[in-house]
């Protein structure tokens, strides 16, 4: 059996000894402490779901390598099909956690390093592809849950990284040895990685000659040495704590859970190392993670925005604004403002292609715009909820007032909506939209899978001006006027 | 081969160019041309008999003018989609010269 249960998965997290710190402290067990264990439910769900009848369809296929049933967060792409049922998967996990679940980045990771070291040995005869496919066969035999570290920190973002005054804010190699490389740096944003079995480390932008050291690309456990994770903090954190009611969605948290990733002389064996050097490929390498990235938001954001509009219908009715014109529009305009990006990402992995390794990779233009709609529609879809919900999203009272022996009545009384449904279901609805729309959870959808400019740099790249401008001036008399503009 | 000897059919098979990030008939016209000088190899209209080659010509990587059934009415093909020919990668404005190549190593072969 490669697959794992939630628990087991919670259980191989407990076995492992990694570094991390939170609040100036040192955590012992992610998988225990009351910071993390959202997200590590987050995460356990991607294994729950796949062994679930409901929906194994999506969240399980057939290993290319072995036949055996794997996880479907540790298959390589190899159709149509497999594209977009990781879009279908990835909104059947939104809509059941409401969160970030955090596994794609390292399934994206995969599927990039898979495809780019294949070419890379074509070029120049290494054998990275071979050693990313014992890698490989390991995550689906074991279930792993690989994290995707791509950005680094970047210090002076006008300079190149082998232009930093501090060498080490881009990570690099700093010895190469007879057994492996030593490598230091820093990887930020890293979503999922203190509950990760192990990251996977990818160059973060074009490089040249002179970065050679920097177009590094290998896989280190979590727990290895000089591997040293500080997690970041998060809106209205300290409520995982001391709260109940309060968290919003108490079992999966707001976000992924996101960690600064250090590399302190850390060293890997040339097994895991899958670039080494070959800065010609950095870019390629980082295209294509980030069009497989991008094609996931209009899948998981658009499972979030469903809970979303779930929970402003709800708590319309609980307020009496239900059968509102105007409410009943906004609830439409944010369900259009859904599909429409869903559209996105089921039309990007439609018009996907296969690369020379055989594996499949989404439409890079569409899978752009995908994420660039994702960074206006959701704070748009978050904005109606927060009008659908009123002030009170901001002014509630907290659970603590509503339990307390001398005040709680008045909150009970004077926070109820329409009579016959309780004050209870009112503060549970203001609270979870409180969680996904005030704060943290937005800028997830801003700056995660890359900032809108880092979009609008590709879809121009991608945009084909020259043909658009052939296609007007036919129309317009100028110039040659072919039948067709091909 | 003589050119007095049968000549290869080669047909071409468009995706259908919807949105096509390269321009697909400055090959096409490039074959003609290469079919005229040559003389071992003529232009046919895909739905004819006994076609030997067909040239599959697509304007993206999604290449959907890639179907079986299309490459099935030659015993070889040749694919171009977007900037590539069979997979390998190849600047625009290298494209016509490089199925050219491609195909005459299919004659010759």
């Amino acid at each position: 059996m490669s697959m794992m249960t939630g628990n087991e998965y919670r259980e191989s997290l407990r076995r492992l000894k990694p570094e991390i710190y939170y609040l100036g402290e040192k955590i012992e067990s992610v998988a225990d402490h009351p910071a993390f264990i959202p997200h590590v439910n987050a995460a356990a769900l991607t294994y729950e779901m796949a062994l679930a009848p409901e929906f194994e369809e999506l969240l399980s296929t057939t290993s290319h390598l072995t036949g055996e049933r794997i996880n479907r967060y540790t298959h390589i792409h190899h159709s149509h099909d497999d594209l977009v049922k990781k879009v279908k998967m990835l909104r059947a996990l939104g809509q059941q956690t409401g969160s970030c679940f955090q596994r794609c980045v390292g399934h994206d990771g995969l599927n990039s390093v898979y495809s780019v070291t294949y070419e890379i040995d074509q070029k120049m005869g290494t054998d990275y592809h071979k050693r990313l496919v014992n890698l490989l066969k390991e995550v689906q035999s074991k279930d792993l849950m690989i994290s995707g570290a791509m950005t680094d920190v970047k210090g002076d973002r006008r300079l190149s990284p082998s232009q930093q005054k501090d060498p080490d804010l881009y990570v690099h190699v700093v010895e190469k040895k007879k057994d492996g490389i030593v490598v230091s740096g820093a990887k930020a944003h890293i979503t999922g990685a203190v509950n990760s079995h192990g990251h996977l480390v990818m160059p973060t932008a074009a490089m040249k000659a002179e970065d050679a050291d920097y177009a590094v690309c290998f896989y280190v456990p979590v727990d290895a040495p000089g591997v040293i994770h500080i997690f970041g903090r998060q809106t209205n954190d300290a409520r995982k704590c001391n709260c109940f009611l309060d968290q919003g969605n108490v079992d999966y948290g707001i976000v992924g859970g996101e960690a600064l990733i250090v590399f302190d002389k850390a060293f890997v064996p040339w097994e895991h190392v899958f670039m080494c050097g070959e800065y010609e490929f950095a870019y390629e390498l980082v295209e294509r993670f980030a069009t497989a990235h991008r094609q996931n938001y209009g899948g998981c954001k658009v499972g979030l925005a469903d809970t979303l509009i779930g929970a402003s219908y709800a708590l319309a009715q609980v307020q009496g604004t239900d059968r509102s014109s105007h409410i009943r529009d906004k609830l439409v305009e944010m369900v259009h403002l859904t599909e429409t990006l869903y559209c996105c990402s089921i039309a990007c992995s439609c018009q996907g292609y296969a690369l020379p390794a055989g594996s499949y990779m989404a439409d890079p233009l569409l899978a752009n715009v995908t994420k660039l709609n994702v960074t206006r529609h959701i704070y748009e879809i978050a904005r109606i909820a927060q009008d659908i919900a009123g002030g009170i999203l901001a002014t509630a009272p907290s659970e603590m007032d509503w339990k307390n022996p001398k005040v709680g009545k008045y909150v009970d009384k004077y926070m109820k909506g329409v009579a016959d449904i309780p004050t209870e279901t009112r503060m549970r609805l203001i609270r979870l939209l409180e969680a996904m729309t005030c704060g943290t959870a937005l800028v997830e959808s801003m700056h995660g899978a890359g900032s809108p400019q880092a979009q609008r740099i590709m879809i121009e790249r991608r945009a084909n001006l020259e043909r658009k401008k052939r296609l007007a001036e036919k129309l317009a008399k100028i110039g040659e006027q072919p039948l067709f503009v091909c | 081969m003589p050119k007095n000897s049968h000549k290869v059919k080669l047909a071409l098979k468009y995706c259908g160019s919807c949105n096509p990030h390269v321009d697909l008939t400055r090959i096409a016209r490039h074959l003609t041309k290469v079919a005229e000088a040559r003389g071992d190899f003529q232009l046919v209209p895909l739905p004819e008999d006994g076609i030997d080659v067909v040239v599959i010509l697509c304007g993206c990587p999604r290449a959907c003018g890639n179907k079986a059934e299309v490459r099935a009415r030659a015993g070889q093909s040749l694919l171009t989609a977007g900037e590539s020919v069979n997979g390998r990668h190849v600047p625009e404005a290298h494209l016509p010269s490089t199925v050219e190549q491609e195909l005459i190593k299919i004659l010759d072969s």
